[in-house]
């Protein structure tokens, strides 16, 4: 196992490689380069870029010199966490970034929670009534929840529940209310829970649906195995059978599948924070893109594949150490 | 005596009828045949001008006569793949002439393109005197602005109208062809790159196979929302539609890639491979015409649902505002519109956000069909 776990820790470096590379080219290669762009302004998504910011833009990615030179400075600032900074604010892109990422993880910590809870009994449920009415009723609901799009989602959550001319149950955006500071330890959590509501539901329901549809599988595989028929034959009740002893093996492969959802839930957060205004990664991200701030957008970019690159490799480990069965060689 | 028949169902009737068994996805079929023919056809069901007008002692066609090429071969192309795909056998058993008959029709529609000049008439035939005029279902154009501000959904106006008038059921007929456009050639690219990279790093296995599961690893890091942001921002494409359907192609085909790989090494290793390979045929051959045919089912699944995951993907762009661009109407950017207005107008937000909801539905449905009808495990009753 030790084995296994330091070659697949060797193997991220070669992705890692491909990824700076990948961002790197991305940003050379592209037309808005300031040293490609065909107006003395350069174009940048449709803004004109002053001549001050292009000297700097070039001075950071080296884009005046060869590129294998530009890339092994890059790669030697990443290295130093020195990602630049953004052209609009003139501060460090990585003081930005850890600024806003905290807020960014407890939502998205929140929600996976959220959606674990939600959808392991869904799918367990769903695999014991396998094929009856419940089973059937199940997937039809998680399946129609996974097709609602975020966005529109969240707009009518805002409408209903949220302001508007209907209930006014939740605040509509922000993530604290103008008098947070002013407010005690305990009503100031209070006021952030109620602005983390809605934000946190329209980034779970649509986790649901795999989620679940994982579980239920999982479970069926561990249903259908010897030992849970051994379990039954020595008389124990359906409940210990189920609980003890197929529950708990079909958790293994579930509780790996975090991973899988990284990448989908970074995406979702660009839509979610920019339409509830929480000033996390994602709408850093949505205004740097907004901006043509490049430093920025290069800097958040790189973090999250990054980010997902280091949640597969969690997520492999993991799977060898809660499933010592499992070996690979 | 007699001779004993031996009954044999093709792979793809196969398929088709554990789809027919399934409820869902039959209804998702069907749902998916009706918005292909809505997006076809949406000139002419939501129009400003009159299909069939006489007046003066002429009968002149006006909602024809506002057609762009696009439009008309949306027009053409539809019913003729509609009529290929109802008389296949008709072709298949007469390959040569149907296939002369095909290029003629093309060639025929191409050129009547090509001569048509389209009359650019900004008024309407809603008010205009005349003996008979067939309007459309809805008399509105989808870019046609009116006095009616933020009207409710009512007989006039069945989704109601947005922040300068215009018909928002018009704007969702017309949206349809967006989202099935980009759901379809976006996916198409990818399966093309997708099934490239896979049955090479499949086929051949080794490094080349290591290299190429790398790359795929690489691409799979960066979250997809994300990596397309960045190019259409970098590559400053916004707002075109050609642009928008190749970065969606060129960004999520890894999941096909790494599926097309995995059959590949499955199928490589049984016997009807080896026995290709000691008749000679060449790698090429044996990829396309023994391994690729194989492994069809399996890519349907996946295709199946990249295509509701890129027109999700579209309407998330334009929601953003970095899709296509404004005047077009889109699904998405409808929503886009509901955001600033979100505290009354509520069905600028409720039926695109419907109309997503019901086609990505439809394809997913149809994509856990085909699941479990290409699943071996499964038993076809």
């Amino acid at each position: 196992m030790t084995t296994y776990i330091i070659r697949r820790v060797l193997l991220i470096f070669p992705t890692l490689f491909g990824i700076t590379l990948l961002t790197f080219v991305l940003l050379r290669y592209s037309p808005i380069n300031p040293l490609q762009a065909k107006l003395a302004g350069g174009e940048n998504g449709g803004r004109a870029m002053t001549a001050e910011v292009r000297e700097q833009i070039i001075k950071l990615y080296g884009l005046d010199k060869p590129a294998i030179v530009a890339y092994g400075d890059w790669i030697g600032k990443i290295v130093r966490l020195d990602l630049g900074e953004s052209i609009i604010d003139h501060r460090p892109v990585a003081d930005k970034i850890g600024e806003r990422v905290g807020l960014t993880v407890s939502i998205n910590a929140c929600s996976l929670i959220l959606s674990y809870l939600i959808a392991i009994p869904l799918g367990v449920i769903a695999a014991i009534k396998r094929g009856q009415v419940i089973d059937r009723s199940i997937s039809f609901v998680v399946f129609v929840l996974y097709s609602i799009p975020s966005f529109a989602a969240a707009l009518l959550l805002i409408l209903y529940v949220a302001g508007g001319d209907y209930l006014n149950l939740l605040p509509m955006y922000g993530i604290n209310s103008i008098n947070a500071s002013t407010m005690g330890t305990l009503p100031w959590l209070w006021d952030r829970i109620q602005h983390m509501i809605l934000p946190v539901i329209c980034l779970t329901y649509a986790s649901l649906a795999y989620i679940s549809r994982y579980a239920r599988v999982s479970m069926l595989d561990a249903l259908g195995q010897d030992f849970v028929r051994t379990a039954r034959a020595k008389g124990l009740s359906e409940r210990l059978v189920i609980m003890r002893h197929a529950f708990r093996n079909a958790l293994i492969p579930i509780i790996t599948i975090f991973a899988l959802a990284l990448p989908g839930l970074i995406g979702s957060s660009i839509i979610i924070e920019s339409i509830f205004s929480l000033p996390g990664m994602g709408q850093l991200t949505f205004q740097s893109l907004d901006a043509g701030d490049t430093p920025v957008i290069m800097g958040v970019t790189l973090f999250a594949a990054v980010l997902t690159l280091l949640s597969y490799l969690a997520a492999d480990i993991l799977y060898v150490i809660v499933d010592p069965r499992i070996s690979y060689e | 005596m007699n001779t004993p028949v031996i009954t044999s169902e093709s792979y793809a009737h196969r398929i088709w009828r554990h789809l027919q068994a399934d409820s869902y996805a039959r209804n998702g079929i069907r749902i998916m045949i009706l918005l292909f023919f809505v997006a076809a056809l949406a000139p002419l069901l939501a129009n400003s001008h009159a299909i069939v007008r006489v007046a003066d002692g002429c009968v002149t066609f006006p909602a024809f006569e506002s057609l762009d090429p696009i439009e008309w071969r949306f027009l053409f192309y539809v019913p003729l793949g509609a009529l290929v795909c109802v008389c296949r056998h008709h072709f298949m058993s007469h390959p040569g002439r149907s296939a002369s008959v095909l290029v003629g029709l093309v060639v025929l529609i191409e050129l009547f393109i090509a001569l048509y000049h389209p009359i650019n008439d900004p008024s309407n035939d809603r008010d205009r005197p005349a003996e008979f005029k067939l309007m459309t279902p809805i008399p509105f154009s989808p870019t046609e602005t009116t006095a009616d501000q933020f009207s409710p959904p009512s007989w006039k106006h069945l989704c109601g109208t947005d922040s300068t008038g215009r018909d928002i059921a018009s704007r969702m007929l017309h949206g349809a062809r967006i989202s099935l456009s980009v759901g379809f050639v976006s996916q198409g690219i990818a399966l093309l790159i997708g099934i490239f990279f896979g049955s090479v790093a499949g086929y051949y296995r080794g490094w080349t196979d290591i290299g190429l599961s790398r790359f795929i690893e690489i691409i799979d890091c960066f979250p997809t929302l994300l990596l397309i942001l960045v190019v259409v921002n970098f590559t400053g494409s916004k707002n075109n539609i050609f642009c928008i359907m190749a970065v969606i192609g060129l960004t999520s085909w890894t999941g096909i890639a790494r599926l097309v790989r995995g059959e590949f090494l499955r199928l490589s290793a049984l016997p009807f491979t080896l026995s290709a390979e000691a008749l000679g045929a060449t790698d090429f051959r044996i990829i396309i015409r023994h391994l690729l045919p194989n492994s069809l089912g399996p890519i349907l699944v996946v295709g199946t649902f990249g295509v509701a995951s890129a027109i999700l993907m579209e309407s998330s762009l334009s929601f953003l505002g970095f899709g296509i661009q404004a005047p077009t109407p889109s699904w998405g950017d409808i929503l886009s519109e509901a955001r600033r207005y979100i505290d009354f107008a509520w069905w600028l937000a409720f039926f695109p956000g419907l109309a997503i909801l019901i086609t990505i539905m439809s394809y997913n449905f149809v994509g856990e069909g085909l699941r479990d009808a290409v699943d071996p495990r499964m038993k076809v009753k």
